[in-house]
């Protein structure tokens, strides 16, 4: 309990707190704080900038939301956690009810948000519903890292696999990854904005065959180029 | 308690088999990059509450082989440890980073698979590695923050727990560096908190690349809840001599 209350203010610090920090341990909390409820603090969206995302992140962005204004394109929100209603829509498609631990359930977070502001994965993602394509604009923090001062493999691989799986689910409903596939050209420096461009390149019956490019934020560096195959489970086949 | 000196024997055991391990005079340079002078960092791939019952067993059984067949643990020191032994740091100039405003502890570049230091919530995980075989075993056990789909472990928390094995085992097969390619196919989904066995080896070695392969797999391998494959090609490059740290 006292754990998560701890959690709960740093995470308060960080929305609230001075523009760029965070409240240094043992400051005094601001009298306006208000104590917010777990479930709020799940229900943050966290693809829109904070203080640690970088000049570049922020142009492209703007870039982004530009396009928004027409509805040719939409930013997805992004959580902590997934909503319940998704949650049952999985369990509903995929699963057998008997492995799921409801414990365990209320401790988990999305990996990719198990992160403090600026350390981990900063990202958000534009789709096009008529172009079919998934845009992820993606910023590396420090607890990312692989070789000294870049971007570790995984967490590359975990990011097109974050994207291009959206691409897949927004084109197909429920999806898991069958396989993936990614060369690497150029290692990403950390803490660097990069472009994933993701495109649904067909479909075969449950397969869905997606494609992808990671660019530096100028599209002049090809970092990464990854193929892929998600497919829609069967519902009549457990997946485990 | 008895866990503590379970820590304390795996502890012992680790040192005794690398001072008595013939096969460390073979590649002096790698290993020692794996052995500070300095241990007053902690090693995270040690044994702890978290850990599952079939880790803590498979754990003991691979650290007697490290004593007899001459198998070798590879140490994790708090997060730090690249692939390549040498120990991170402040995030370099060139990266863009701007960590001022974190304090000295969270500032710091981390290597990924040990970027959640909360025990049993990230990558629970031990590498062992076979030199005379250029094989490894990695006990993976992927906890509450790395979900994916609900009570499932994310893909690419998998990707790069298998990315991270493979980049060590390159290191210490053949002076492999980065990753050039990686392919993975997934058969089945990884329960929360379930233990991931994978085996790798190296393939081949040819024209300054390492091809290796990799199965994941659950302890009873006649049940394979976890199935992915994956095929990786590391990039060897000639090492700089380092200074003396």
């Amino acid at each position: 309990m006292l754990r998560s209350c701890a959690k709960l203010l740093r995470t308060l610090g960080a929305v609230r707190g001075p523009p760029g920090g965070r409240r240094l341990p043992g400051s005094e909390p601001r009298p306006a704080l208000r104590l917010f409820s777990s479930e709020e603090v799940i229900l943050r969206d966290y693809s829109v900038p904070n203080p640690s995302w970088n000049k570049d992140l922020r142009l492209l962005f703007d870039q982004f939301m530009k396009k928004c204004e027409d509805s040719s394109w939409k930013r997805l929100p992004s959580y902590k956690r997934i909503p319940a209603e998704k949650i049952q829509d999985f369990k509903t498609h995929l699963l057998d009810p008997k492995l799921m631990k409801e414990e365990q359930m209320s401790q988990t977070q999305l990996f990719t948000r198990s992160f403090d502001d600026g350390l981990g994965f900063e990202y958000v993602m534009f789709y096009s519903d008529v172009e079919k394509r998934m845009v992820c604009l993606f910023q590396g923090g420090p607890y990312l890292e692989g070789p000294p001062g870049f971007v570790h493999g995984g967490a590359i691989a975990t990011m097109i696999d974050t994207t291009i799986g959206m691409c897949a689910l927004m084109a197909g409903g429920v999806v898991v990854t069958a396989n993936l596939n990614i060369n690497y050209k150029r290692p990403i420096p950390l803490c660097s904005a990069v472009m994933i461009n993701s495109q649904l390149d067909k479909v075969e019956g449950r397969k869905f065959f997606v494609s992808c490019n990671v660019q530096s934020a100028d599209e002049k560096t090809l970092y990464s180029e990854a193929t892929s195959i998600f497919i829609k489970p069967n519902p009549a086949k457990s997946l485990t | 308690m008895i866990r503590r000196g379970f820590q304390v024997a795996a502890r012992l055991g680790h040192h005794r088999g690398l001072l008595g391990d013939p096969l460390i005079l073979i590649f002096p340079a790698q290993f020692s990059r794996f052995l500070p002078e300095k241990t007053d960092l902690k090693d995270d791939a040690l044994p702890d509450a978290s850990w599952c019952l079939d880790m803590l067993s498979l754990d003991q059984e691979f650290l007697e082989k490290t004593k007899s067949s001459g198998w070798i643990k590879l140490p994790s020191f708090k997060g730090k440890t690249q692939p390549n032994g040498a120990v991170s740091g402040p995030c370099p100039p060139f990266s863009g980073c701007d960590t001022a405003h974190l304090s000295p502890d969270k500032g710091d570049c981390r290597i990924f698979t040990r970027c959640i230091q909360v025990e049993g919530q990230g990558f629970e995980y031990v590498i062992f590695f076979q030199p005379s075989k250029k094989k490894s075993v990695c006990l993976f056990q992927p906890g509450p923050y790395l979900e994916g789909p609900p009570g499932f472990t994310h893909g690419g928390s998998l990707a790069a727990m298998m990315d991270e094995t493979f980049s060590k085992t390159a290191f210490l097969a053949g002076e492999g560096l980065f990753t050039l390619s990686f392919n993975i196919r997934f058969k089945n989904l990884i329960p929360m908190s379930s233990l991931v066995v994978m085996d790798i080896e190296v393939e081949k070695i040819e024209d300054q690349k390492l091809y290796m392969s990799c199965i994941a797999h659950s302890r009873d391998q006649q049940f394979t809840p976890t199935h992915p494959s994956l095929a990786g090609v590391f990039l060897q490059l000639q090492l700089e001599e380092e200074s003396p740290q």
